[in-house]
């Protein structure tokens, strides 16, 4: 297979071939990855819309709550670390930088805003990603190339039903509850550091928290947790389910591969969207 | 057994998740749930430079409310501001709402002097009518540092 | 001519510049197992994917009952789809669920099933493939035999009407792979569903295959009955069937019948034509009772025992023995008269039932450990051949005059 059709590559000849092609070639290949993304981008709407339609399929309450315990419960001990420690450096940083202008008094508000705009929702995803995201590919990719995938279908069960439907809505009930727990733990790291460290008074820190955060800050954290949500399992699932598909590796090689790449994406696509997000939102 | 312990695992989760969220949404978001226990004020303002929404209102010093909303007269060249006091505050109608600046650079606060020379009670919706706008602080400072050289 | 159940209409496959199946025709009928045999990589699994609607032909169609699958109604292909189940090469288990789990999905996820009636369905086809002990395992605490057998049991869960296996015996050992070809073939009996193999265990599949298609080059080129093959005249056969088919029969390392054949005219062209010989054919009685009893495996090791037997015995006085189907052996004596060759069994007989037995017995002890126990009966019989007599028609003639050598009886061995 390898020799054939390498012998039938049209690129390969051309290059030799022509003059001058060296100079287009790499417009070519630009080419080339702009429609290939375009229709992963395609292939993954569908895939996710798919997916949706599937959720209110019969017996899907308990994989809904199995995932809820991969995505959701289990992260609740790294959410809570990393939220603190968020909050703790946050208010240590912002607490030298306020004290120059003798506003530290606004320690609260930096803290309560940043947590609640911004770093909660992000840092959440992130930190959802490297821990159930990665599973999710790396799963679902074994699933795919160990034939698993293709036994659900020869079953008649349709394995975007099975396997990812539970997934989204785990996620889309998962995300935003991690968050909100980040955002209150990351403020009691920003109490710890700033109040019983470095001697704000706790009833400032408290009231400027209070009065700082409005209902849209609030709801806005909520909005961009489920955007990030719905990327985050489409990537993942998408690669996951379409590992066999990956034309740079086979086997095991390619699980990995998809893996990393799923992080990745997901990663980036979390950032770039969060901007998208909030220039709507503001 | 095992199915057991992980059903109570995301029950836990979500108990806690929902905890955390409607603390947020309350506490932090301001929204009462239980009955709202204030009535709006309204004043007029010829600027409400720094005041945004929810921005505390205090009397004596002690927070009596919030800032509801922010609209603008266009026809009076006004700013509309809309309060949400406490029920029990009492507010005569020859209060003072005034806009202040808590320390040099912070949060910017409403605070009412109550009044009472007469009897008249502000009733729900009623308006504040003298007001006092921010004191512009670069206003302040140029007029200080550049004052001699105007004149 | 009845309407085939399957059949495929010119249908042909490409993978971008690759024919895989180049329009094939084929027909598979109901109630049969039909095995397609050919080398590996020539588009086996392709084609029984179509079957089963994982991929569709290029070109070409595929009918069921006559009606083309891919015009197909939802309702209708759905009522099709019930009826087929699909045994993967690599068993494709769900790694991260019990064995109970795995066999029970495909009714959990696609019928409307209690969940005691879903337990009764499940743990009756488990005990029926004897992996009783081994419902709460994960899949990858289980040998390569049990998995194969989760693998079936979920296969056969769903009462299917039609089941493709997918190269079911790759990488067993010789009594393993006959254990599973026995396996099927009972299954098949008992259930009555039509079965479609894909494999290359030649000689050990034949047994049990009521039709054989041979794809060759991307095309069917053979499809008939195991018999109507041996006649066959094609590339396909020196090239394909001689690579797979051994000098000897793995199981029992008997010849293969085959070579069984070429030694057997051989040995008659040098013989003058008022020579005779002598033929013996021994069955294993009850074999499915055995297998009942003490499972597939054993069954399939004291067959092996039976023909190392056999072997060792005959072998020393110059004659050759091969298996003839999955419980009878036949034997030439090329240079024995029938009554040289009745003192020969009888020695053999008396040898047996004394020692042989007894072999056989330690096999079947090691193999279950439980007291079970099952009384078994070997039979031969004994038939003269003439150079110009057909072979098949002296082993038939032998059948007929075969009586009992050896029996095993539950009572002797206490």
């Amino acid at each position: 297979m390898t020799t054939n059709s390498h012998d039938q590559d049209p690129g390969e000849n051309e290059v030799t071939g022509q003059p001058g092609t060296f100079l287009t070639r790499p417009f070519a290949g630009l080419g080339r990855k702009v429609v290939s993304w375009v229709n992963h981008m395609g292939a993954a709407a569908i895939f996710l819309g798919k997916a949706c339609i599937m959720i209110f399929r019969p017996k899907q309450i308990p994989a809904i709550i199995q995932q809820i315990y991969y995505i959701g419960a289990k992260s609740i001990t790294i959410i809570m670390l990393v939220g603190f420690f968020t909050g703790m450096v946050l208010g240590l940083q912002s607490y030298h930088a306020l004290v120059k202008f003798g506003a530290q008094g606004a320690l609260g508000t930096l803290v309560a805003l940043s947590l609640v705009r911004e770093l909660g929702p992000v840092l959440t995803a992130i930190m959802i990603t490297a821990r159930a995201g990665s599973a999710m590919t790396a799963e679902i990719g074994i699933q795919r190339i160990s034939e698993q995938i293709d036994a659900l279908d020869t079953m008649r069960i349709d394995p975007l039903k099975f396997l990812i439907s539970p997934r989204i809505v785990a996620a889309i009930i998962s995300f935003p509850l991690l968050t909100a727990l980040f955002d209150l733990v990351g403020i009691l790291g920003g109490y710890v550091s700033g109040v019983v460290l470095l001697g704000i008074n706790a009833g400032t820190y408290f009231h400027r928290v209070q009065s700082s955060v409005e209902m849209k800050d609030v709801t806005d954290g909520f909005i961009k947790a489920l955007v990030f949500a719905v990327i985050v399992t489409t990537v993942c699932c998408y690669q996951g389910y379409f590992t066999h598909m990956r034309t740079d590796s086979y086997g095991a090689k390619s699980v990995s591969l998809s893996t990393t790449s799923a992080v990745v994406l997901s990663c980036v696509l979390i950032l770039v969207s969060d901007y998208i997000v909030t220039s709507f939102l503001i | 057994m095992k199915k057991y312990a992980m059903e109570t695992a995301v029950g836990i989760f979500v108990v806690i998740g929902l905890l955390c969220a409607g603390y947020m949404t309350v506490k932090l978001g301001n929204v009462g749930f239980l009955g709202d226990d204030s009535y709006s004020l309204l004043a007029r303002f010829t600027s409400v430079s720094g005041l945004r929404t929810g921005s505390p209102i205090q009397m004596l010093g002690i927070k009596i409310g919030r800032v509801n909303r922010l609209t603008m007269d266009q026809e009076n060249q006004m700013a509309v501001v809309e309060f949400r006091i406490n029920k029990g505050i009492m507010i005569y109608d020859d209060a003072i709402a005034s806009i202040k600046t808590e320390g040099l650079i912070g949060d910017r606060y409403v605070s009412i002097d109550p009044g009472g020379s007469t009897d008249e009670l502000l009733q729900p919706g009623g308006t504040i009518t003298e007001t006092e706008s921010p004191t512009d602080i670069q206003e302040l400072i140029s007029k200080y540092a550049f004052g001699d050289v105007e004149k | 001519m009845e309407t085939p159940l399957i059949e495929f209409k010119d249908v042909t496959k490409r993978f971008g510049p690759r024919t895989i199946l180049d329009k094939v025709n084929l027909k598979i009928y109901e109630g049969q197992v039909s095995t397609i045999i050919g080398k590996s990589g020539t588009g086996k699994s392709v084609l029984l994917k179509h079957i089963i609607g994982l991929l569709s032909p290029d070109e070409g169609s595929v009918l069921f009952r006559g009606n083309h699958i891919g015009s197909l109604k939802k309702s209708e292909w759905d009522a099709y789809r019930v009826q087929v189940s699909y045994m993967f090469q690599n068993n494709a288990l769900f790694d991260s669920m019990t064995v109970y789990d795995n066999v029970a999905l495909p009714l959990q996820q696609t019928m409307n099933l209690s969940k005691s009636e879903i337990e009764r369905r499940v743990m009756a086809r488990i005990e029926q493939t004897e992996l009783s002990e081994a419902v709460y395992k994960y899949p990858s605490e289980l040998s390569g035999g049990m998995q194969k057998r989760v693998a079936l049991s979920r296969a056969l869960v769903t009462d299917p009407a039609i089941v493709l296996f997918d190269e079911p015996t790759t990488g067993q050992d010789p009594i393993r792979k006959n254990a599973i070809l026995a396996m099927i073939a009972e299954y098949q009996r008992k259930l009555g569903f039509t079965a479609i193999l894909v494999s290359h265990e030649i000689p050990d599949v034949f047994f049990i295959s009521n039709r054989i298609l041979a794809l060759y080059d991307g095309k069917i080129v053979f499809q008939g009955t195991p018999v109507e093959l041996d006649e066959l005249e094609h590339p396909f056969k020196d090239e394909v069937i001689q690579s797979l088919e051994g000098f000897q029969e793995e199981l029992t390392g008997l010849y293969s019948q085959r070579h069984f054949k070429v030694r057997y005219q051989a040995d008659l062209s040098r013989k003058r034509r008022d020579e005779t010989y002598a033929i013996v054919l021994f069955s294993l009685e009850d074999l499915e009772a055995i297998s009942n009893v003490l499972g597939h495996t054993t069954a399939q090791e004291i067959i092996k025992a039976m023909g190392a037997y056999i072997d060792k015995h005959f072998g020393a006085v110059g004659g050759f023995s091969t298996r003839h189907s999955i419980n009878e052996f036949v034997t030439v004596l090329p240079y024995s008269d029938l009554d040289e060759a009745g003192r020969i069994l009888e020695d053999f007989a008396k040898d047996f039932q004394d020692r042989g037995i007894r072999d056989i017995e330690s096999v079947a002890q090691k193999e279950t450990n439980s007291a079970e126990c099952i009384d078994f009966t070997i039979l031969a019989g004994l038939a003269q051949g003439k150079p110009f007599v057909e072979m098949e028609s002296i082993i038939e003639f032998a059948k007929f005059r075969q009586e009992e050598i050896a029996r095993f009886q539950c009572e002797l061995r206490r």
